[in-house]
């Protein structure tokens, strides 16, 4: 059987960034003293609202575990806690209870420690847009701490990677939205981050968009970055995940490799059929492709 | 404090490419006291008017072109707009004091506050308007100027963190209007009428107009005016600065 870890774990031995270990288990007899550092790991991390409408338990308690070096997907339906798990995870949200950690280091104890390791590009491609590219980056370098001489470097070098060089000294206010994503993962990237928290990088592109982010998703992998990206596309999650999480209703109601996930359901249904990362997604979330598709009566035999 | 300066100078730089935003900084500042001094300067005549030390009425009404210039929240509008664009967050993710966020904006508010009002007194000096202080006077009267502006923006942008609405940015820096006009800016608080003379001893403009207008009329410094000139924006100064580190900490 294909093992969750496998994929990840041969990556994970050359990063030494982090310091959380987990003892390996039995998956492979050959390496059992080996120790795999995780990037993310949290213990009934959970989330309440307070509001005038009353509360919303937006996430109830997630134990996530994500292995250093790997491309993590989290999936879910809309409102189902997504966000508010990256935001926890990259400080911008308080913990109502349980606990994470980040690149080794605890998210409540010591967030600016976590700020200084992770890379974050959230969903609105929050960026300013009375500054031009060629600037944003250079003050981004700046904030975190790069110097001046070093920022100049480091924004050439990234303006090349996520190639908007022509554009570099635009406002960023005339980008057209796959730009802005460009930059936005650019401006994640400043300080080589040991995790980079991607919230929907690709929702509202066009395909061709949506390959160049995941190969640059791909390329910061290969070179050590672990990533944490939440999607609504599953064939996304398919493409570029070691290991996803479906959350629903603030639960995780399933965990794997998308691998193992589709066999595991297409064992359970027992008709032969190869079910896909989508069929895995309405099965956990309780919603039938009939009730999905409506009239159109999507239904497999 | 680095940070504070490099989010500064970011700052400087929005305030320059929005030039537009500095239209109602300039058009209120000038309106209201070419206004008053085109409509009574003949009957507040320099030489049988006690209270304008035998200087014109243009310059009894400069602080009411000052203080107004120096109380825009362009600042806090622009926070709004990087609240609501998402951009905030992004530096809130940053490994920098949360503080410095806000206290970027107030930095470059001052600096444009200092320039802004050195303008100012320049286009009045055709019109015949001395600062009577002479060149102390006007450092220090840009001094009490600039905290003024850096007071002012920093309470709008406490407004914008707390709303996080654009719309309710824009009201509150209508408070400016109460603020600078229940004052003596059209004459001293002691020709007012009662209500009125009342009325402006709780606005702490009051005693900024004051002050500055001892600094253009009197050659002579006023310590006791000056004194509580400064202690209202010094008091207002730390009220400010305490209510902002305690939103953007409690900010998610
Ligand atoms: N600031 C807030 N105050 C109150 N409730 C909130 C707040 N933000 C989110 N929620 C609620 O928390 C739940 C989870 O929201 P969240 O944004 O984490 O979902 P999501 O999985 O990211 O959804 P989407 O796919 O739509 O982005 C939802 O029910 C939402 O209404
Ligand atoms: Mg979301």
């Amino acid at each position: 059987m294909y093992s969750l870890w496998t994929s990840i774990y041969d990556r994970g031995q050359d990063l030494s960034c982090s310091t959380a270990t987990l003892e390996e288990s039995d998956h492979h007899p050959d390496q059992k003293e080996t120790l795999m550092t995780l990037a993310v790991e949290a213990t009934a991390l959970a989330k309440r609202y307070r509001g005038k409408g009353g509360e919303v338990d937006a996430v109830r308690g997630i134990d996530p575990a994500i292995p250093a070096g790997s491309v993590f997907g989290f999936l879910g339906p809309n409102g189902a806690g997504k966000s508010t798990t990256v935001r926890m995870l990259t400080t911008l949200m308080t913990i109502t209870s349980g606990s994470a950690r980040v690149a080794g280091v605890d998210v409540a104890a010591d967030p600016d420690g976590v700020r200084r390791r992770i890379g974050v590009a959230l969903r609105e491609a929050g960026l300013d847009p009375r500054q031009t590219g060629r600037e944003l980056l250079r003050l981004q370098c700046r904030l975190y701490g790069l110097s001046a001489a070093e920022a100049v470097a480091r924004t050439e070098e990234l303006l090349r990677l996520v190639e908007l060089e022509d554009a570099a000294d635009r406002n960023v206010k005339g980008y057209s939205g796959g730009m802005k994503r460009r930059l936005d993962l650019a401006s994640a990237l400043v300080h080589r981050p040991e995790v980079l928290f991607l919230d929907e990088p690709t929702t509202g592109l066009d395909p061709a968009s949506r390959l160049t982010i995941w190969e640059e998703v791909r390329r910061i992998n290969e070179q050590g970055t672990t990533v944490f990206l939440t999607t609504q596309y599953l064939e996304e999650a398919d493409q570029l995940c070691d290991d996803v999480a479906i959350i629903d209703d603030g639960l995780i109601v399933r965990q794997g490799s998308p691998a193992a996930l589709k066999d595991e359901l297409g064992r359970r249904r027992g008709d032969g059929i190869a079910p896909t990362l989508d069929d895995v997604f309405l099965d956990a979330t309780g919603r039938s492709r009939a009730r999905v598709a409506g009239d159109v009566q999507e239904v497999r035999a | 404090m680095s940070d504070t300066t490099v989010l500064g100078g970011r700052a400087v730089r929005e305030s320059l490419r929005t030039p537009d935003a500095l239209i109602p900084t300039i058009f209120i500042p000038l309106f209201f006291p070419v206004v008053n001094t085109g409509r009574v300067s003949e009957i507040f005549r320099s030489d049988t008017t006690a209270f304008l030390q035998g200087r014109g009425y243009a310059a009894f009404q400069l602080p009411t072109s000052l203080l107004p210039a120096a109380s825009f929240g362009s600042s806090a509008l622009f926070l709004v707009e990087e609240i609501e664009g998402g951009y905030f967050d992004k530096l809130r993710a940053a490994p920098i004091s949360r503080v410095s966020i806000v206290f970027g904006r107030l930095w470059s508010e001052g600096v444009k506050s200092l320039v802004l009002t050195a303008l100012m007194v320049a286009v009045a000096l055709p019109f015949g308007v001395r600062i009577a202080g002479g060149v102390t006077g006007f450092a220090v009267l840009l001094v009490l100027i600039a905290l003024w502006a850096v007071v002012f923006s920093g309470f709008m942008q406490l407004v914008a963190l707390k709303s996080r609405s654009a719309a309710a940015t824009q009201a509150g820096s209508m408070v400016f209007f109460p603020l600078l006009f229940i004052t003596p800016n059209f004459v001293p608080r002691d020709q007012l009428s009662p209500l009125m003379e009342i009325a402006s001893s709780f606005n702490p403009v009051t005693y900024l107009m004051e002050a500055a207008g001892s600094l253009v009329l009197d050659p002579s410094f006023q310590w006791a005016v000056l004194g509580k000139g400064f202690a209202v924006v010094a008091v207002a100064m730390a009220v400010m600065v305490a209510l902002t580190v305690r939103a953007i900490n409690d900010y998610e």
